[in-house]
């Protein structure tokens, strides 16, 4: 059995946000969240000061705190490694937010299908888009994943539910690499099996020194950095996203 | 309506004008606060003032959660005080013990209706933790011990006390009888049946101190166990939870016991010595909560990791400021007015019921100040400092919910005495 | 049966209800590692832990309610 993790060259990343606009079309996430974020990070003072990057998903983490606080287990640990949000039955609590060190998850405050950026209704967008409105609506969000058989995939599913980075689900389920991995033009996510030696990502491990992110708290997370250092207590973020809903 | 021969004591079924005014104001206020949360219910949470942790720079958890721990812990009091009477034989608080086991009902009832306030699927709440609750998370204690458990508990220990006054009331005729006949369940006022009552009422009263303490240390967890957050991740906050229960209930029953001898009985039914206990012992378990305090303050202070020292710092010269230093003052002036008393041996209804309104406003400022600043000012990675600020749908869902429970006990006063008509003892 | 065994009975009951829904029938504790830690074992569960918290007060109910076996004498009516 796969068991899925991501290893991030922070060498390669350029701070670009593809993956972050890549993450948000595949799985339709809302206005003002971001499943996959980049930190833009400045450290030092001037004229020493040094600009860095660092993507951050969802850790998937194999001591989650989400998964032991949710009250009705919507959010569970899949057998392949990843941490699933059932859309179906999250109750919308948000204890999982609050207890996420890394803050990765989003909460739907409004009617998702009114937070999309645009008014997609507005007149002459429907023609210009040639139909794709609202937003595509990828139809491989709405099934079931795994043989749980549970509804995991896709952003912004239900009014008043919490979702997050699902290393694109539904994707990986058919043998692609999630969304952000595809679409990174210097390669610097890798993405497979962790527990395969011979994976990209294993491969990437053993070849550069590595660390995790807030690895002191205890979440065992399965994302990895190569290439890079954590951020410290001076790291200062610069250019951060504006998120407003 | 014909004059009846025995009139119900302390008011009740005697409805004046004056009373039906304030109910119909307090209910108004009640179904304003449902009005608000309707908006919420249709709009989605959007209409709150909450907003994501991270790159929202929002808090998740606002003021619906910090009166959900509010409500529980004032409930810790009441029917603590009721299990007391019992246990330790404090014959002399038996006027308040029916007041305090109301207020603990509907305090509950309260923190029920704010759960449901903070939920985005509130409806689905109900079905799935019902069907799915995991005992891992504290939350489930949250649900099962005290809404459903301690509720239950409490609901019993009220019934079974009342039983012998439902039975005096229902010797006079009127349109309540049917009621106290009901809730009497045929006493009868036989040292037997007396006995019976102690005894059973003594191993409910054993019974319900654990799972008090249970119940509010689990609310307690629901910050504590969060290493995630920093300023919540404690040991502390289980045992302290449970003090500012004691706190902030005793000040409420303090309020609740004085607007009762203004209202429907005199000094004589409901004597000084009531408000001196109870001023004394809300002197201690505030002594007791300050000690918390400063233990808290100077661990954090003294070497803090940088995340605990940061949202400390916001606390005490920051964002927060204001509302920690009202909290402490508010805490500090009660101490002395309580202090006060005590040397002076005097009851000072006045005084006590300052302080019992003053330790609540602080009891709310400190779960406030648990609740929020974590995060908003703690995130552990570096994302900008968050705000947060209560939309009026937040405020006026607070608002109505206390304008429901005063509503809720003033009714329960109208339908049954709300200090005891006979003493129901075998002793 | 008198009242004492059968309130006694309810207690008892139901803090083993209690114990055995907890620890048996609810989702299981422990690190996550897999589906079966985000569902109860038996559905439900969770109602059966409250109905034996409801079982060991309305144990006081019992005890207080019920008539006694010797009814006719001391002249108890039921509620």
């Amino acid at each position: 059995m796969a068991r899925y993790g991501m290893v991030i060259d922070l060498d390669r990343c350029t701070g670009c946000r593809g993956c972050m606009e890549s993450c948000k079309i595949e799985n339709n996430t809302p206005q003002g969240s971001y499943w996959m974020y980049v930190f833009r990070f400045e450290e030092g003072e001037f004229p020493a000061t040094q600009v860095r990057f660092m993507p951050r998903p969802c850790m998937h983490c194999d001591n989650a705190p989400c998964v032991k606080v949710c009250p009705v287990g919507a959010r569970y640990k899949r057998d392949d490694g990843l941490v699933a949000t059932d859309w179906e039955r999250c109750i919308g609590c948000r204890y999982c937010e609050v207890a996420c060190p890394y803050g990765v998850n989003t909460f739907n405050w409004g009617h998702p299908e009114e937070h999309y950026y645009f008014d997609w209704n507005a007149e002459g967008v429907a023609p210009e888009a040639r139909g794709a409105v609202p937003p595509w609506d990828n139809p491989s969000l709405d099934e079931a994943y795994g043989p749980e058989e549970r509804h995991i995939a896709g952003a912004g599913q239900a009014k008043g539910v919490v979702d997050k980075c699902t290393f694109c689900v539904q994707l990986v389920e058919n043998d692609s690499d999630p969304a952000c991995v595809h679409n990174c033009p210097v390669r610097a996510l890798v993405f497979g099996d962790l527990d395969d030696p011979g994976s990209a990502p294993s491969r990437l491990l053993q070849q550069k020194p590595s660390f995790r992110l807030l690895e002191e708290a205890g979440t065992e997370p399965r994302v990895h950095y190569v290439g890079g250092n954590p951020p410290t207590t001076e790291t200062r973020q610069i250019e951060a996203a504006t998120a407003e809903v | 309506m014909a004059q009846r021969a025995t009139r119900l004591p302390y008011g009740v079924g005697s409805i004046s004008a004056r009373w039906i005014v304030s109910a119909v104001l307090l209910a108004v206020v009640a179904i304003a606060g449902w009005y608000g949360w309707s908006r919420e219910i249709s709009q989605g949470m959007i209409v709150t003032g909450l907003r994501n942790i991270g790159p929202m720079g929002g808090a998740t958890w606002g003021i619906d959660v910090v009166f959900v721990v509010y409500f529980v812990g004032v409930s810790f009091a009441g029917i603590t005080v009721a299990a007391l009477i019992r246990l330790a034989k404090l014959t002399a608080l038996k006027p308040i013990a029916r007041m305090a086991e109301a207020l603990t009902v509907v305090s509950l009832v309260l923190a029920a209706f704010a759960i449901m306030y903070d939920l985005g699927q509130p409806l689905r709440g109900i079905v799935n933790l019902f069907r799915y609750a995991r005992p891992q998370s504290p939350f489930f204690g949250t649900f099962t011990l005290v809404i459903s458990g301690y509720l239950i508990a409490s609901l019993v220990y009220l019934y079974l006390d009342g039983r012998r006054d439902a039975a005096e009331c229902a010797k006079a005729p009127g349109r309540l009888q049917w009621f106290h006949r009901l809730w009497a369940a045929g006493y009868r006022d036989t040292p037997a049946e007396r006995e019976r009552h102690d005894r059973a009422s003594f191993w409910l009263a054993i019974a319900i101190v654990p799972l008090l303490i249970t119940a509010h240390s689990t609310l307690g967890f629901v910050f504590g166990l969060q290493v995630g957050r920093p300023g919540w991740y404690s040991a502390l906050q289980a045992p302290a939870f449970v003090l500012l229960a004691g706190v902030s209930g005793l000040g409420m029953l303090i309020v609740i016991a004085a607007v009762v001898r203004r209202t429907v009985t005199d000094r004589s039914h409901l004597p000084d010595e009531v408000f001196r206990w109870l001023g004394n012992a809300l002197m201690i378990l505030l002594l007791a909560y300050l000690y918390f305090m400063v233990v808290e303050l100077l661990t954090n202070i003294y070497t803090g990791a940088e995340r605990e020292r940061d949202v400390t710092g916001q606390l005490i010269s920051g964002d927060f400021a204001w509302i920690y230093w009202s909290s402490v003052a508010a805490f500090v002036v009660s101490l002395g007015l309580l202090i006060v008393r005590f040397v002076r041996k005097s009851a000072a209804v006045g005084l006590l019921v300052t302080a019992g309104v003053l330790v609540n406003l602080a009891a709310i400022g400190k779960r406030y100040l648990t609740v929020i600043p974590s995060q908003t000012h703690g995130t552990l990675l570096p994302y900008e400092t968050g705000s947060y600020a209560p939309t009026w749908v937040e405020y006026i869902e607070v608002i109505g919910l206390f304008a429901f429970g005063a509503l809720l006990l003033t009714l329960f006063a109208k339908l049954f005495p709300i200090m005891p008509v006979k003493d129901g003892d075998a002793a | 049966m008198t009242r004492k065994v059968l309130a006694l009975g309810m207690v008892v009951a139901g803090f083993a209800l209690q114990a055995v829904a907890y620890l048996f029938l609810a989702t299981p504790i422990g690190k996550p590692t897999d589906v079966s830690f985000s569902n109860p074992r038996v559905p439900f569960a969770p109602v059966l832990f409250i109905l034996g918290v409801v079982l060991v007060f309305l144990a006081a109910l019992v005890y207080e309610l019920l008539p006694d076996r010797r009814a006719s004498r001391s002249g108890n009516e039921e509620g």
